[in-house]
């Protein structure tokens, strides 16, 4: 395992999972970018970040999130997330990131849907 | 219940965004709201404060100042900054219209706005005496207004 102190990075075959550990506000968004950049660094083009452990996210991670899924698909990868709580999968649907960001219910089905 | 208020400052630095959202969450329980509309106002909060350290502020010791408000029937925050580096015209009505319309579910940036604007139930941007911006999100108490 990697990581830093709030961003877990597992594998599974091709496949890298971050397990977020931290509610996701502007300070904790700049490290999930950093790690997410990494990743592409790395030319890792599947991701799955679970977010069992995350009861807040605002609009910096988001943003992250979707730009990250973006630069993935160039590489014919994507980025999937799991595990979200409902408030989270409401500000994505408020954003309307949900359109553009896949949301599964498991890390199972995330994983799957590779 | 007689209006009362509570007021902090914070250096302009998203770090200390954390403890204050967990500060207002308190608040919003000790004041019975519901589980949800707490989220709302802990995101609420959270938009407010990034933006006011983004783009309100010259340095981190700026600082921006929050004015918490509570009576029987809302809660209110108004989080005052300083203004930023660049023209502050982002306050004016022709420039928020603007980012409004460019605002785009597959953009990276310019959400923040349209979040505090969905999950408030007032909310109010003005030009403060110190050259920054005063931003106003109100929360009736009422638990009739939970949005969504």
């Amino acid at each position: 395992m990697t990581g830093t102190e709030f961003m877990i990075i597992r594998e599974n075959a091709d496949i890298k999972i971050i397990d977020v550990k931290t509610d996701l506000s502007s300070y904790a968004a700049s490290d999930l970018r950093k790690v997410l950049e990494g990743l592409l660094s790395e030319k890792v083009d599947k991701v799955v970040v679970n977010f069992s452990e995350v009861n807040h996210i605002n609009s910096t991670a988001v943003g992250t999130l979707v730009g990250i899924a973006k630069r993935l698909r160039q590489n014919d990868g994507d980025l999937k997330l799991c595990n979200l709580a409902s408030t989270l999968t409401r500000t994505f649907n408020l954003i309307g990131a949900s359109s553009v960001v896949e949301i599964y219910e498991s890390e199972k089905s995330a994983i799957a849907a590779f | 219940m007689e209006k009362t208020y509570i007021e902090l400052k914070v250096p302009s630095d998203v770090y200390y965004i954390e403890p204050v959202r967990a500060f207002i969450g308190k608040l919003s329980e000790t004041l019975k709201f519901p589980k949800k509309r707490i989220a709302d106002i802990q995101l609420t909060l959270d938009e407010i404060c990034s933006n006011a350290v983004y783009h309100g502020s010259k340095c981190v010791t700026c600082g921006i100042q929050l004015r918490i408000s509570v009576d029987s029937h809302a809660l209110e925050i108004v989080v005052q900054d300083k203004g930023g580096k660049g023209p502050h015209d982002w306050l004016t009505p022709g420039k928020l219209a603007e980012i409004q319309s460019k605002r785009s579910p597959t953009g990276e940036r310019g959400h923040g706005l349209y979040l505090i604007e969905c999950l408030s139930d007032v909310h109010k941007l003005q030009a403060n005496a110190i050259g920054g911006t005063d931003v106003t999100a109100i929360f009736y108490r009422d638990g009739q207004t939970e949005k969504g």
